[in-house]
């Protein structure tokens, strides 16, 4: 099939060519900007493209203007856009209506924006209908509801009344994708579409579109940012650097031998941040006592004017040793933040224990707690978002320092020199204000900040999801520096599977607020127990062709969506029936606990306790 | 859930009016002013002045004059706001429940079609001037806004008065009336139904007074129309260039929908703004359009409270604070109500 593809002279059954295309921004103070330039693309039926190009490259744009649109106040200054032959630029508005969103379909990033916020998306789907199907409004609505059953949705009938802002991010974009497959088109644009989703969702998503694509024979351009998304689904690779395509390969080329500089400096990258995980963790001795113990944690958020309740941690139990980092994974809704929160007395547990050095922090009160503070410190996702505009690095550094010490102000000169040089700051960087730092500056003014107090325990709450793929693999490998020279313990918070597996010792997987496993890095990454930890692992796409996942006999994957942690809708038993591909009858109803395996890691599913998984 | 709002809403207000007459109240008895001598005159003897005094109930301590005001633990034999009465005009001896009833619908009748004719006049406008950025509609719009509003609305009254009645009367052509009041001389208003002299002529089958009240009507309204389509035109190409450069109307342009659609689509997200606006401008004129009541001689709310004011007739002033308060909360609350319609996003 690859072959055949890549057989570029074979220009018959062309589904789409767009030739020499340039769009023009006109700006009123500044000179003109050409978001494209010269664009060149040819996709055929059946075919899974992917576009990929940095931020500004002009890919959203080139793939709008595969419909003959530009947003305004753009302009086509030259080019042509050829769907089956006919010339989209040269068309009547009627004409190339007729084709936009029946034979080209669009599914854009940030589907919540897309969708008009004051009507229901029923009769935004229909509208669409309508246009291309002479209906009635009545059968366009009940289509609709189809059309909405079909992408996955549960409980379409009430959904279709809904309006875009009652939506989660997940089911506006299943309504994007109801709306743009409505009339089943050909050809299908997709601009990022999985970005804000979770893994899991995407994962569905993509298998969804790539069987829709592989059965229809209709073809899809994927724009996308993820190499891990290329390297699972595509079959044909296009880079796109300032407007123009630059390189034109098969996803199996493209990841052994990149041509262009910049998919050479992506891969590059990529593979640095893999080598940093690999440098060898300073081992935990798992045997010592534990430095904090963390028993039935439940956290409860009262919604207001309801009786029913968030259950944001439901009986979280686990240790962390010295110098050891913990990860904490899960999607959306985990609770994997709350417990952070709840372990600093950011957010007062609603029960449980929480016991640091044989110390229950708990039961103290928060003046008695202040002092504790200088030990237990955190480090948030937004460095900019938590860094004091107004305040230089110096006075920034300094806070904990006055707060938590009797230094003289000599004394603490020096030591935010000390700072400084730990994190790997310039001196010249004293006197700055966050917003003239990179981000990565600002995150490691962030980590100064936290490690200024000399803490024994660091929460870590999704320190590196702001930051560009290269700072982060930065950031991990300070994180890492600092643990093994000042003995640090980080409970380390993140969504991002790639990260944990760099830094982490032992990992907990979260799932709707309950722990579902808790093993070493290995025994969670190389072998997966509980059905969750297998989804979340197999829907992770790590950019590797060896084993494209939709390669896989088996795609391990879960259904629906992630319910919301609201009492009356948490279901009866396991938290997860409803949507594992393991269960059975009897896990509607039973409560699932955490129980010890031989090889010492802990799972929360009956079923693999009993060895049927 | 709408009625819990309204009521819940309506409770606020209810605090709102107590606070406002209290604060007017006292605010007023404030002035350096003395009621009793501009009524009897300075040089009245001092027991007409302690009669007068005590014929106003100003012999009491200021506490007292509240309660008796309010009609709590009232002294005097009159009722109160509690039960419905403002008190009587210190000046014309009439219940200013009355007098207000018959000033506050002049005003009304004028501003109301004063902003119906702007939004009708702004949303095409608006929504033009933002489909052509830089076009003819836009240009004329900005240079509208920027003269608009460059001078008071008194000004440009008395150059309406001068261009429409004075200058095209002197030039032999058909002109607009003499800003002498709301009909010719010669006419009387029918008996108030609604309290709109159009809808009242109309009702009681009088065209001749409903012509010559429309007549009357033009030129004042056309005067606030001008001064404050502006900002409403505005308010709608903002809103317009906003919502076109919009995801979801690029979207829906991307899905094939018809132009007619997607002119729906722009103009459902861009009105509710729009009708915000208006209606704060609404309650501001309420009190806001005396100067235009003046130099057409409407005889409206604004006219009557400036009236009160200058002849130091306190229930008269209390009374018309009050009800423009009144009237202002309601319009608030009615427009948020609709906003809430249109607008799914809002909850309340």
């Amino acid at each position: 099939m690859t072959e055949n593809i890549n057989n570029k002279k074979d220009i018959e059954g062309l589904i789409m060519e767009a030739e020499d295309v340039t769009v023009r921004f006109p700006l009123i103070d500044s000179p003109d900007v050409y978001a494209v330039k010269n664009f060149n693309i040819s996709i055929k039926p059946g075919e899974f493209v992917g576009l990929m190009g940095e931020p500004g490259c002009g890919k959203s744009t080139a793939a709008m203007s595969l419909l003959g649109l530009v947003r305004p106040p753009g302009v086509f200054e030259s080019g042509s856009v050829k769907y089956m032959g006919k010339d989209l630029l040269q068309m009547d508005d009627e004409e190339v209506r007729s084709i936009r969103g029946k034979d080209i379909g669009m599914i854009t990033q940030n589907p919540r924006y897309s969708l008009h916020p004051m009507l229901r998306v029923g009769d935004q789907i229909s509208n669409v209908y309508r246009a291309h199907n002479k209906v009635r409004s009545k059968e366009a609505w009940s289509h609709a509801v189809e059309m909405l059953k079909l992408v996955g949705i549960n409980d379409p009938e009430r959904r279709v009344k809904a309006y875009a802002h009652e939506l989660s991010s997940g089911m506006a974009q299943r309504v994007l994708i109801a709306m743009a497959l409505s009339s089943s088109p050909k050809l299908l644009l997709a601009d990022e579409p999985t970005s804000g989703l979770d893994v899991t969702i995407q994962a569905q998503f993509l298998d969804q579109m790539w069987d829709a694509c592989r059965q229809t024979n209709s073809a899809v351009l994927l724009v996308t940012q993820d190499l891990g998304i290329v390297a699972n689904y595509c079959d044909r690779v296009l880079i796109m650097y300032e407007g123009q395509i630059v390189e034109d390969s098969d996803v199996f080329t493209f990841f052994k031998s990149p041509k262009h500089e910049y998919s050479k400096r992506i891969l590059q990258l990529q593979r640095e941040a893999q080598e940093a995980g690999e440098v060898v963790m300073t081992s935990v001795d798992q045997q010592s006592d534990p430095l904090m113990k963390v028993n039935s944690l439940i956290k409860e958020f009262p919604i207001r004017g309801s009786k029913s309740r968030v259950h944001a941690v439901d009986n979280a139990t686990f240790e962390l040793r010295s110098g050891e980092c913990l990860g904490l994974v899960g999607e959306s809704g985990s609770g994997k933040t709350t417990i952070g929160r709840c372990v600093l007395r950011l957010e007062q547990p609603t029960s449980g224990e929480i016991i640091f050095r044989d110390e229950r922090l708990d039961t103290l009160s928060l003046k008695e707690f202040q002092e504790k503070r200088s030990n237990l410190q955190i480090v948030f996702q937004d460095p900019l978002d938590s860094l004091n505009p107004r305040w230089t690095v110096e006075q920034v550094l300094k806070e904990p320092l006055d707060l938590h010490t009797k230094m003289t102000e000599q004394e603490k000169m020096s030591r935010i020199s000390e700072l400084l040089n730990l994190v790997g700051l310039e001196t010249s960087m004293r006197q700055a204000l966050p917003r003239e730092m990179s981000a990565g500056r600002q995150q490691r003014t962030s980590i100064a900040r936290a490690i200024a107090s000399n803490p024994d325990f660091i929460v870590l709450d999704e320190p590196t999801s702001a930051l560009t793929p290269e700072t982060t693999a930065e950031i991990i490998r300070l994180l890492m520096d600092l643990s093994s020279s000042l003995g640090i313990s980080y409970l380390f918070i993140s969504h991002d599977l790639t990260t944990i597996k760099y830094i982490c010792h032992r990992v907990v997987v979260l799932y709707l607020g309950q722990i579902v496993e808790v093993g070493t890095k290995e025994q969670v990454f190389n072998n997966p127990q509980h059905p969750y930890s297998r989804a979340l692992l197999a829907a992770h796409l790590f950019p590797d062709t060896s084993d494209r996942r939709v390669d896989r006999d088996v795609r391990e994957s879960l259904e629906g969506e992630i319910p919301s942690p609201v009492t009356e809708n948490l279901p009866q038993g396991c938290y997860l029936y409803g949507r594992c591909s393991h269960q059975l009858e009897e896990c509607k109803d039973m409560k699932q606990h955490l129980t010890k395996m031989d090889d010492g890691r802990f799972v929360g599913c009956w079923r693999v306790s009993e060895g049927a998984l | 859930m709408v009625r819990r709002f309204v009521v819940k809403r309506l409770l606020i207000a209810l605090l709102q009016l107590v606070g406002i007459s209290i604060v007017v109240f006292f605010m007023i008895r404030l002035l350096p002013a003395d009621p009793v001598a501009r009524l009897v005159g300075f040089n009245a003897s001092e027991e007409a002045v302690q009669q007068a005094t005590e014929s106003l109930g100003l012999h009491y301590s200021s506490g007292q004059q509240l309660l008796n005001y309010v009609g709590i633990f009232s002294v005097v034999d009159e009722p109160g706001i509690i039960n419905g009465y403002l008190g009587k005009s210190w000046v014309t001896s009439e219940p200013i429940l009355h007098e207000v009833t018959r000033f506050l619908p002049i005003t009304l009748e004028m501003i109301t079609y004063a902003l119906i004719l702007a939004f009708i006049i702004a949303l095409p406008l608006g929504m033009s001037s933002a489909t052509r950025p830089g076009g003819a509609a836009d240009k004329f719009t900005f240079v509208w806004g920027l003269f608009a509003g460059s001078q008071p609305e008194f000004w440009w009254g008395i150059l309406f008065v001068f261009i429409f009645f004075f200058a095209l009367q002197q030039a032999g052509l058909p002109h607009a009336p003499a800003p002498l009041g709301r009909l010719d001389p010669l006419l009387e208003a029918p008996n108030s139904i609604t309290g709109f002299i159009l809808i009242d002529s109309l009702l009681r089958g009088r065209l001749d007074i409903f012509f010559n009240a429309a007549h009357h009507l033009m030129l004042p309204v056309l005067t606030l129309v001008f001064v404050v389509s502006g900002p409403i035109v505005k308010m709608i190409r903002q809103n317009m260039i906003r919502v076109i450069r919009s995801d979801y109307i690029l979207y829906a342009r991307s899905a094939g929908l018809p132009p007619r659609k997607i002119a729906f689509y722009a103009l459902r997200a861009a009105m509710a703004p729009a009708m915000t606006l208006t209606a704060i401008i609404y309650g501001f004129l309420l009190g806001g359009a005396v100067p235009v009541e003046l130099i057409y001689s409407i005889g409206g709310i604004g006219e009557y409270s400036i009236r009160s004011i200058i002849s130091f007739d306190y229930p008269a002033i209390q009374g018309t604070v009050l009800v423009i308060a009144m009237v202002s909360l309601i319009i608030y609350l009615a427009l948020d109500i609709v906003h809430a319609m249109l607008d799914p996003r809002i909850t309340f």
